[in-house]
């Protein structure tokens, strides 16, 4: 059976946007009254993101054991995942962000994805999700040295998550300096093909020029976790290379001032038909989670209409059926 | 198969969303009414968390004919996007004495054949049930006397008999806390005066909360006339007399900026377990409509709402009923 999931990172835009706690609970009912019973969350700091942190959750729930039946009561079953993107600050490690192509900072990189993996192996989770790379506007395309120390890095999280029973799984996003599939296919080749996976992004190697059928062909026996979001542009110019390509491209739209990178499902780019026809052939079992990454408000409104395409579109596609004529 | 998408309707019960929706956009807030692309957008968004039909008003007609050419037309749309009809049709009459208030028995003949234009020109959408405001303004009929609401119940009789025996469609009286048929005497009077054959019951109960009215006891005593259902909350019983106050007691009232909340709001009035208590023990079947009149009052929106209100009734209503 096909297991659907639904992230949490359409919900906080700020720091302080969010906090209450009847925020977090009208937010997980909208996704369970959208028939989704799992969910990602994503890795925050501050006292104000009371699921963003182990600790925060303890401080707002009691325990984990009662976030866990507080999530029941909401209508959420089960944490599928965690998304922790070291390149974020932390009040908590009291640092602006940790860099796995640093071999200096890895101790401390390992420290901090190990308090995420804990709470995700304590709550019977499956997977924490690590973005994988900094962005090439940072060091420019990643030489050998980099690539060596960011796969080391990398196969160290993968063991100690593999020890609590958690996969490592690592994120690929528009702005990675690997965009190529060679120069990633040989990157690979350094990681630990048992503790360490990789997480396809439809919508971010979309807008990075990937057919995402083509790259989940070519790599599915390594990929073990699937964000799903549809792309509305291409990244034609490469303005991932940009220094400040995260500011500059992903929220300001770059030189053609793109609107919204990221779209519904089947409202953009992605081949929907022949990725779930991939999906199917090649029997892949781990989770699909949904997004409304960087969706316009009402966050509501996105996940709804993701349910619709779920229903009607993506898992009869899983099944086997054939897309059927649309009307209009 | 997990539940993603999946009904909200159950055994006995199917739901139906009463549109008061509204879209943001780069121009503000619009109506899905204005483009074939926002419309979709709004069905998928309603059936993905389980709703079957829509319900609108009456003035939305011409727009769906604009969008897809036919009402026939436009219903084969929503079904491609599993909705199934506009189950109802909420009759938008502008009450005025000099042309159009139940009250007034000289305007009856008038209100007759506009409901009857609207049954003609509503064919193709599958319409069930056709909502009217039984009265008009409280400060416009007070004071409320046995022989005005006499003047409603025979009105209203005559409207029932030409929708239920000419088309098939049965008219359900919806009490506005603001209307003048609005207490428990008022309602008792009324139904005791209207043909059970030909006028139903729309209950509405967040309305009927407000107006100082149990929407329980009234299910309870006339479930046999209930034909249709507008479920939403309030967090406001009006103790002020806003009911009658001028020029407007829904929106402009100084003492509540906002009188209804979706199914699930904090705090809420309505008792609707005790509701879906009470259905299942007359074993209620049918169409539920389920609403949140100006969801967007005060920062909300109708997405979420729409979603709290479907939680609510997949996770603690649907297994009272079921």
């Amino acid at each position: 059976m096909t297991k659907w999931g639904y992230a949490t990172n359409q919900w906080k835009a700020g720091f302080t946007g969010f906090a209450r706690m009847e925020q977090q609970e009208r937010a997980l009912k909208v996704t369970a009254a959208c028939g989704f019973d799992a969910i990602e969350l994503t890795a925050g700091t501050g006292r104000w993101d009371p699921m963003g942190r182990p600790e925060n959750i303890v401080k707002n729930f009691g325990s984990v054991d009662h976030f866990r039946l507080r999530l029941r009561d909401w209508g959420i079953r089960q944490v599928a995942s965690l998304f922790f993107d070291p390149l974020q600050m932390s009040f908590e490690e009291l640092h602006h962000g940790l860099d796995c192509t640093d071999r200096g900072q890895h101790e401390e990189l390992l420290q901090q994805a190990g308090v995420f993996a804990r709470f995700l192996a304590e709550m019977g989770s499956e997977v924490l999700v690590v973005r994988a790379l900094p962005p090439h506007g940072r060091h420019g395309g990643l030489d050998a040295d980099r690539q060596a120390c960011a796969a080391d890095c990398w196969n160290a999280v993968g063991a100690m998550t593999a020890a609590l029973g958690v996969k490592t799984v690592l994120h690929l996003d528009a702005l990675s300096p690997l965009r190529d599939a060679d120069e990633l296919a040989g990157w690979l080749e350094r990681l630990n093909s048992a503790t360490v996976g990789l997480c396809m992004d439809t919508a971010e190697l979309t807008i990075a020029g990937h057919d995402v059928t083509a790259w989940y062909r070519r790599f599915h026996g390594r990929i073990w976790h699937i964000h799903l979001k549809d792309a509305v542009a291409i990244d034609t110019g490469d303005e991932y290379r940009a220094p400040n390509a995260e500011r500059a491209l992903l929220l300001a739209g770059g030189a053609r001032r793109v609107q919204r990178w990221f779209g519904e499902l089947d409202t953009g780019l992605v081949d929907w038909a022949a990725l779930m026809g991939a999906l199917r052939e090649t029997g892949y079992a781990g989770w699909l989670i949904v997004e409304s990454d960087k969706g316009p408000a009402p966050a509501a409104a996105s996940m709804m209409q993701n349910a619709w395409t779920v229903r009607h579109v993506l898992q009869p596609l899983l099944d086997g059926q054939q897309r059927q004529g649309e009307t209009r | 198969m997990n539940n993603v998408g999946t009904s909200l309707g159950g055994r006995n019960l199917r739901y139906a969303y009463m549109d008061h929706w509204r879209v943001d956009t780069a121009q503000g807030q619009v109506s899905q009414y204005s483009s074939v692309e926002r419309f979709d957008a709004f069905l998928k968004q309603v059936a993905g968390v389980g709703f079957e039909a829509i319900e609108t008003f009456d003035f939305h007609l011409g727009a769906l004919r604009d969008l897809f050419g036919s009402l026939p037309a436009a219903r084969e749309f929503m079904q491609s996007r599993g909705i199934d009809r506009v189950l109802s049709l909420f009759h938008a009459v502008m009450y005025d004495a000099r042309q159009s208030t139940p009250h007034v028995r000289a305007t009856h003949d008038h209100i007759v054949r506009y409901a009857e234009y609207i049954m003609k020109s509503s064919a193709g959408l599958g319409v069930q049930n056709f909502i009217v405001m039984p009265a008009g303004l409280y400060f416009d009929v007070e004071p409320v006397t046995d022989d005005k609401i006499r003047a409603c119940a025979e009105l209203w009789n005559r409207v029932g008999q030409m929708t239920l025996e000419g088309y098939g469609i049965k008219t359900c009286c919806h009490h506005e806390f603001f209307c003048g048929i609005r207490s428990a005497e008022q309602l008792q009077k009324f139904y005791d005066w209207t043909d059970p054959r030909y006028v139903f019951l729309c209950l509405d109960t967040a309305q009927h909360v407000i107006a100082g009215v149990d929407p329980v006891d009234l299910f309870v005593k006339l479930h046999d006339r209930c034909a249709a259902f507008h479920l939403k909350d309030t967090h406001n019983i009006d103790t002020n007399g806003d009911y009658r106050r001028k020029p407007d007691a829904e929106v402009m009232a100084p003492t509540t900026a906002r009188w209804f909340y979706e199914i699930g709001t904090e705090g809420g009035l309505v008792d609707f377990p005790a509701l879906y208590g009470a259905m299942k023990d007359v074993a209620w079947q049918g169409w539920v409509g389920v609403e949140h009149d100006k969801a967007d009052v005060g920062g909300g929106n109708y997405p979420e709402s729409t979603a709290i209100a479907a939680w609510t009734i997949r996770h603690q209503l649907r297994p009272i009923h079921d």
